[in-house]
């Protein structure tokens, strides 16, 4: 396992998550991806439990995640994440379609730490990943207890 | 002989003023209001004396009762209780035989016992009023409060007034029989009253009082003769006259009573209708709102597939792509960008109608003068005279105002691009209330016969091959100005340069005016 923060994304449209993906390794971003696929699946992941139960107890680096997601949408997630005190510390940045002042306001009361608006434009989209990996994930400091280094 | 009730319902009708001066009289302190009772009484003993004095025989009734009538009504209940027996002792010292004591022989005592019931029910009956007045009041706010600061119990009171009628009209009956005075008229028509309370219908007061005329006539013929024979016919005529009075006003207060519950039914079938609307009113609202949401989040999703898709096959085959194949993959590009700003045009005009407008007073000169440094930063060096009248000052929502005036001036900038120089000029015209900036270019203009048309959302006089954009910027400017109270219109011809009004209404408060603009 890298050294590097792990990225936890959490996205239920898989050309998102393709392209999500295509935007991190243009960069030739070395940093694990998790994909989770709903909110559901994305709290598995960070409380351990059902498939995840094997996985080693660490926070990912980042979390970008979705706001409209099946079962558990990301602004309960978020607030899920917020109210818990192993979990409240992880960087968590919205990566959205929505340009709703309202979704926004959410976010920033659930105390997100960034929102970003999917551009429609790929050359544009690709770089607000790219941009948002290298800091989030490698030039970031993240919270004590978040880094996959044990190993 | 008994004019006294027939008093008090007449006052009934008489003022509302009088019965809101009661309440704050109500509410004044004990010692006034009992005062007020002793002095009713002393009154009406020192007139009854006197009345005996000089031969009014017989008026002490009528006074004392009369006494208790004002107290009543003026003062309250306790006030009335205490006027009631002051009226009963004066009563049997200075009018009941033996007079100058307290005794009373044994054939006055049902006289004493008349007078009484009379004073006791009058009392009754005027509390009784009072309440069913209050009940039947329309309700002004302030009403409404007084009806709850009443003595509960008053209109309770109601329900045995005909009881109380019959208790009434039965003392009468044995007075008059054993009695030389006749009181019948008064009971009659107090009875009158009493029972129209009771009744829900105008056809059975008249028809009570009917039978009252007749009984009146009837007693008249009947009773023995009570001193001279005009004393008959005096008391017959105001037996018949209070009568009268008193089924005018049950009449009409039952008249009242029907047209307020006709009201009240009309006002509350319109509320209901109100409520209803203002649902239906926010469930549409929701509706957009939603329906905004979901193009914000859905319709941009696919969108971004396509154009990321498509870079990404470009990339894919570039090499194999023939001019052709770039060719289809440009264009695919190029229309999903300008479908990725109509959505953006789009969700922002929408985003103006629900937005929430906060308004301020804003430097209509101060927005022009960032909107063009803005413009001219953009345009890099192109020949344009920009020529900047004096602004006003208005009241409205700073960022939507800055929105009308930027589309305003890049759209001069826009349509006068073919022009070696430009010519763009910014000024205002005083419109009574209003007033009217205006934005003039000698740009491509347009034809005034789709002036109509040119506020349009997503109307465009212009090819795009010609000029660029959405179409949508016309459609937020005059949608801002109308939210503002505002009204936008257009001149032009065709190469002739075009001229955009707004109206705005002026900002009126000077001192604030100056302290913000210095």
């Amino acid at each position: 396992m890298s050294g590097l923060g792990r990225v936890l994304l959490v996205e239920d449209d898989p050309k998102d998550v393709e392209l999500t993906l295509t935007a991190l390794a243009e960069y030739n971003l070395a940093n694990e991806v998790v994909i989770t696929r709903d909110g559901e699946q994305a709290l598995d992941y960070l409380y351990c439990r059902g498939e995840f139960s094997a996985r080693s107890n660490d926070n990912p680096a980042v979390m970008l995640l979705d706001l409209k997601l099946p079962k558990v949408d990301g602004l309960e997630v978020l607030q899920q994440i917020r109210s818990d005190e192993r979990l409240k510390l992880i960087p968590v940045v919205v990566l959205t379609s929505s340009h709703e002042e309202r979704d926004l306001v959410r976010s920033y009361r659930l105390g997100v730490n960034a929102y970003v608006v999917k551009p429609v434009d790929f050359h544009e989209f690709v770089n607000a990943i790219k941009e948002l990996g290298v800091f989030w994930a490698v030039i970031n400091q993240p919270p004590p207890g978040s880094l996959g280094k044990a190993q | 002989m008994t004019i006294h009730p027939a008093d008090g319902s007449t006052r009934v009708t008489a003022k509302r003023s009088l019965a809101r001066w009661n309440l704050e009289f109500e509410r004044g302190r004990p010692p006034i209001r009992y005062g007020f009772s002793v002095v009713c009484v002393a009154v009406a003993l020192g007139l009854a004396l006197a009345g005996r004095r000089y031969g009014f025989g017989d008026a002490e009734l009528p006074l004392f009762d009369l006494a208790i009538v004002v107290v009543t009504w003026f003062a309250g209940i306790g006030p009335s209780a205490l006027a009631v027996a002051l009226s009963t002792a004066s009563f049997d010292y200075f009018f009941v035989e033996p007079i100058y004591s307290f005794e009373v022989s044994r054939q006055e005592l049902p006289y004493l016992f008349v007078f009484i019931a009379f004073a006791a029910i009058t009392a009754w009956f005027v509390v009784a009023l009072q309440g069913a007045m209050s009940d039947f009041s329309v309700p002004a706010r302030s009403d409404s409060n007084a009806i709850e600061q009443r003595p509960a119990g008053r209109s309770d009171a109601l329900r045995f007034l005909p009881i109380a009628t019959a208790l009434c009209a039965g003392a009468v009956f044995v007075a008059d029989t054993v009695t030389t005075t006749d009181i019948a008229f008064s009971t009659l028509y107090t009875a009158v009253v009493l029972m129209t309370a009771r009744f829900s219908s105008v056809e059975g007061i008249v028809r009570v009082a009917a039978g009252c005329v007749a009984l009146t006539i009837f007693s008249y013929y009947l009773s023995p003769p009570v001193g001279p024979d005009y004393q008959g016919i005096f008391n017959a005529g105001i037996g018949l006259a209070a009568i009268g009075l008193t089924t005018l006003f049950a009449v009409q207060q039952k008249t009242a009573e029907a047209s307020v519950r006709r009201q009240s039914s009309e006002i509350r079938k319109l509320n209901d209708e109100l409520s209803k609307r203002a649902r239906d009113l926010e469930a549409s609202n929701d509706e957009l709102e939603s329906f905004a949401y979901s193009v914000s989040h859905d319709l941009r999703a696919p969108l971004r597939h396509v154009d990321a898709f498509s870079e990404l096959l470009q990339k894919h085959i570039a090499s194999s792509l023939d001019e052709k194949g770039r060719r289809y993959i440009k264009t695919i590009l190029e229309s999903s960008k300008r479908m990725g700003n109509l959505i953006d045009d789009l969700l922002a005009f929408s985003r103006i109608g629900r937005a929430e407008a906060r308004t301020t007073l804003v430097s209509i000169d101060q927005l022009v003068k960032d909107a063009v440094a803005e413009i001219e930063q953009e345009i890099g060096k192109r020949n344009i005279v920009w020529k900047i009248n004096p602004l006003p000052v208005c009241y409205g929502d700073r960022s939507m105002l800055r929105l009308v005036i930027a589309n305003l001036l890049s759209n001069a900038v826009k349509f006068t691009r073919m022009r070696d120089k430009a010519e763009i000029e910014i000024g205002c015209v005083n419109a009574g209330n209003d007033v009217e900036v205006f934005v003039r270019d000698n740009g491509a203009g347009f034809d005034m016969q789709y002036v109509d048309k040119l506020f349009g959302v997503f109307q465009r006089l212009h090819l795009p091959e010609q000029f660029e954009g959405t179409g949508i910027g016309l459609a937020t400017v005059r949608r801002i100005i109308h939210r503002h109270g505002g009204e936008v219109r257009a001149k032009g011809g065709v190469d002739q340069g075009a001229t955009f009004y707004f109206s705005l209404p002026k900002a009126q408060d000077r001192p604030e005016r100056s302290v913000k603009t210095s």
